[in-house]
């Protein structure tokens, strides 16, 4: 075991180096006699002396939302595991340059920290292990004693206004920024669609004492309001005005003059002009109602383009978006196996399913596709559990592709399709592989093109990485983006995603495999059996 | 309502394990919820609230709890405070008894629960006297409260203590606790969603001893530099690996000997499984993490298939 000569603390007031004057016992470190050395600050202050503070800069007296600035900065890089340029200053004048042989020996209390001290003082090592833990516990616990400025309270101070600086920070900045108003958007959507259709039957019902016979022509609700605009008294209504009553109806002569002459032999009480003024600016207030949910509906439909393109084109972008509000955000469904996916916004029949022991539900939201409607009675299961699989692809491919294309969704659609027609009359479908390879090739042919224009966009070692390997055309281009971003010195973590990824690509092309061998043998029962599975992987998902 | 604070002090008798003991113990006060309370109290009450996420975070879902606060908080005249047996809580006695706490900023309602101002005799012989203002704590909103109601043994929140509160949601249950520890005590609130967080915040400036702090409470290294020494973590996370959440902030925050409260909803752990062994399964998992369990306590009636369970922490166990 290495002995630890220095120790790091981070408090919300400063970074605090310490040196081990005497080394605490690392044997039977969670006996009872050993870990009373770190409660008893006589004998903890024997073991451990202060070499150097380095506070942060506040503005005096610390205010709670502003003057942390510094502290911030530091508290973000800590929780990142960064050092900032303030610890590496401290580490620099206080620590002794360490030899190769002999390493200076920091004890941290995060594992992440430790790479990148290492990077800035390469003769330092980093320790992290138990005994530290617990001298480290011991400065958190007594720190305050050892520097002998800091007054009373002056550390809950600055813990409290660096706690509301920190996550004011956070709620400030949202990774999935752009999902939230798809979720949004799509909850509003509902509602309106909601309320549209109860303020029409209010209308309706109002208006029919005027003119009852209206509703039984026109069913459409949003027609039914503006020609309640148009017509208002129905004394009003006469062969000279079908003209216009033409351009409402679109384009229908049969409706507009069945229209006039309802109204002739009307049965409908008459009304006074400020009952009629009252029905209008209802109607009115429908029309434009209905009018802004077309807008509204095209805002979406704009923003799933962009933020997930692949999805939209697979699903369409209502059922799209649902998903990912249900889920949550993007990320989150690209994160769900496609288990979950499928039976997403049916977790009241499945738990109930789970209770009872019964049958497990076939499909969620995806149901609201028209895939699943096409489907024979039999085989509705089926395409749900394919159209899954292809909706996590999807989800996969827009929450972690830089440039967003819809050529794989168009692909993915297709399968959906030809699977479709292998159900309804035994058209053998295209194999995954040639599909997949299709896409890519799509996809990189529109690269290609890019490339033409402005060659320093894609390393041209991409394509030859990717030709040769056929099958696994996507993966290779996965491969290599990782590389490309590795060279650009992005972060690691994006990285790691991809490979990420990668393994879950592994696995479900796996899966698919596992699933289209099942599907040849068509075996109800099979699949039935493999169902109960699934709701262990969705926990773990939600989790 | 349906408790009393210290009736049932002499028959738990000390140190006997809760269980069995329970049930004739509650006797008499279970009326007002008796018999079909399952049902009814429950719809009304939490149903509502519950709604969208994680439930108790949204706030006012739909009407507040029921009769939990509502009944007879007018009339302060006739409003007697009395303490609790915690050092803290209060209970207001009127025509039905209510837990309360004292109000840290007097005036204001954090989620529209029901303030009562009673007033308290001057401590000098001819001084006026002082109104001191109680905030009305809803148990079927707040699983603290629904365990103090239980009769907990020991909920190591007292008046000065430094509280690590673990999903702190909307900061309901957290200004309660932040009443009770007072202004010599902090209450660490971390919370993972950014939605809830922001309802956080703005509970948090108006309670300087609440330090708000969004964050991912599994990553408690993230945190490590808001956070001090404190005396209790008290977790309601509902997670499938809370117990592990509680141990990693416990090893980094809480002192040797410092108390454990954790809530366990059975259904976020498992679905498929028993509640009791659930339960039996995270007590098992606390204790591997070097946590003494001293006592565990269902929530019934206010909630359903939870039990909090109390721990000591234990570093030195070998």
């Amino acid at each position: 075991m290495v002995a630890v000569d220095y120790l790091l603390q981070e408090t919300s007031v400063g970074y605090g180096l310490y040196q081990v004057v005497q080394q605490p016992d690392t044997i039977g470190n969670r006996l009872k006699e050993v870990q009373e050395a770190t409660q008893d600050l006589s004998r903890f202050g024997k073991m451990i002396k202060l070499v150097s503070f380095a506070p942060f800069q506040f503005s005096s007296p610390p205010s709670r939302l502003l003057g942390a600035a510094q502290a911030l900065e530091n508290a973000n890089d800590i929780s990142e595991g960064i050092a900032n340029d303030h610890l590496k200053a401290l580490l620099e004048l206080n620590l002794p340059k360490g030899g190769k042989k002999k390493k200076v020996v920091l004890g941290i209390s995060d594992k992440s920290l430790a790479g990148s001290i290492k990077a800035a003082f390469p003769g330092v090592d980093c320790e992290t292990n138990e005994v530290v833990q617990d001298l480290l516990r011991g400065l958190r616990l007594w720190g305050p004693k050892f520097l002998k400025q800091l007054q009373d309270g002056d550390m809950d101070r600055a813990q409290l206004g660096l706690g509301h600086a920190y996550s004011r920070a956070k709620v400030k900045f949202s990774v999935q920024k752009n999902d939230n108003h798809i979720i949004q958007s799509i909850a509003l959507l509902d509602t309106l669609d909601k309320d549209i259709n109860t303020f029409a039957m209010r209308v309706r019902e109002w208006y029919s004492w005027h003119f009852p016979e209206l509703v039984k022509i026109v069913n459409d609700n949003y027609l039914y309001a503006r020609l309640i605009l148009f017509i208002r008294d129905k004394k009003t209504l006469s062969n000279d005005r079908l003209h216009e009553l033409v351009a409402i109806t679109n384009d229908d002569a049969e409706i507009a003059q069945s229209i006039i002459d309802a109204a002739k032999v009307s049965m409908g009480q008459d009304i006074s002009d400020m009952d009629m003024e009252n029905i209008c600016h209802f109607a009115e207030k429908i029309v434009s109602l209905a009018d802004y949910r077309k807008t509204l509906h095209g805002y979406l439909v704009d923003k799933m383009s962009i933020v997930a393109p692949n999805l939209a084109q697979l699903i369409g972008e209502v059922v799209g978006a649902r998903l990912i509000s249900h889920a949550g955000s993007l990320a989150n469904l690209s994160k769900y196996p496609a288990s979950t996916v499928q039976i997403l916004g049916a977790e009241k029949a499945l738990f109930r399913a789970l209770k009872t022991k019964g049958n497990t539900p076939k499909y969620g939201l995806i149901y609201h596709s028209s895939f699943i409607g096409r489907a024979g009675a039999k085989n509705k299961g089926r395409i749900s559990r394919f159209l899954a699989n292809k909706c996590s692809i999807a989800s996969r491919i827009d929450s972690f592709s830089d440039s967003p294309t819809t050529k794989f969704g168009e692909a993915l659609r297709k399968q959906v399709e030809e699977r479709l027609d292998y159900y309804a009359n035994g058209t053998a479908p295209q194999k995954n592989q040639d599909a997949m390879k299709d896409a890519m090739d799509a996809v990189l042919a529109d690269i290609a093109v890019d490339a033409d224009e402005d060659d320093e966009d894609v390393d041209p070692e991409m394509v030859d990485i990717v030709e040769p390997k056929k099958p696994k055309g996507k993966k290779a281009k996965e491969k290599s983006k990782g590389n490309r971003e590795g060279k650009s010195g992005k972060k690691q973590r994006k990285e790691k995603k991809e490979k990420d990824k990668k393994d879950k690509k592994d696995k479900e092309s796996k899966k698919r495999r596992r699933d289209e061998e099942e599907e040849e043998e068509e075996e109800e029962d099979v699949s039935e059996k493999k169902k109960p599975k699934k709701p262990k992987k969705e926990k773990k998902s939600k989790a | 309502m349906a408790f009393t604070p210290r009736g049932r002090g002499g028959a738990r008798g000390g140190a006997t394990p809760r269980g069995g003991s329970r049930g004739g113990a509650r006797g008499g006060s279970r009326g007002g919820f008796g018999g079909g309370a399952r049902g009814t109290p429950r719809g009304g009450a939490r149903g509502g609230a519950r709604g969208g996420g994680r439930g108790r975070g949204t706030p006012r879902g739909g009407g507040r709890g029921g009769r939990g606060g509502a009944g007879g908080a007018k009339g302060g005249a006739r409003v007697i405070i009395e303490p609790h047996r915690h050092a803290g809580v209060f209970v207001a006695r009127s025509k039905e008894d209510m837990l309360v706490t004292k109000n840290l900023s007097p005036g204001e309602s954090v989620y529209g629960e029901k303030r009562i101002s009673v007033d308290t005799p001057s401590t000098e012989a001819d001084g006026a006297p002082t109104k001191t203002e109680y905030r009305v704590w809803n148990p079927f909103r707040s699983k603290l409260a629904a365990g103090i109601l239980g009769g907990l043994d020991d909920i190591f929140i007292q008046p000065g203590a430094k509280v690590l509160y673990l999903g702190a949601a909307s900061g309901t249950s957290v200004s309660h606790v932040a009443d009770i520890v007072g202004p010599t005590g902090n209450v660490y609130a971390v919370e993972f969603s950014h939605r809830s967080g922001r309802d956080l915040i703005n509970m948090a400036k108006k309670r300087t001893n609440v330090i708000p702090i969004i964050e991912d409470a599994r990553h408690p290294l993230k945190y490590r530099m808001l956070v001090g020494m404190v005396d209790v973590v008290f977790a309601d996370v509902a997670q499938p690996d809370q117990a592990r959440i509680v141990g990693l902030n416990c090893h980094l925050f809480l002192k040797e000997k410092g108390g454990v409260v954790v809530s366990v909803k059975a259904n976020c752990i498992d679905s498929t499984a028993a509640p009791e062994a659930v339960f039996a399964r995270e007590v098992q998992k606390m204790r591997e993490e070097r946590i003494k369990p001293l006592e565990q306590l269902t929530l019934e009636p206010f909630e359903r298939d939870h039990c909090m369970v109390v721990g000591r922490y234990l570093r030195s166990q070998s």
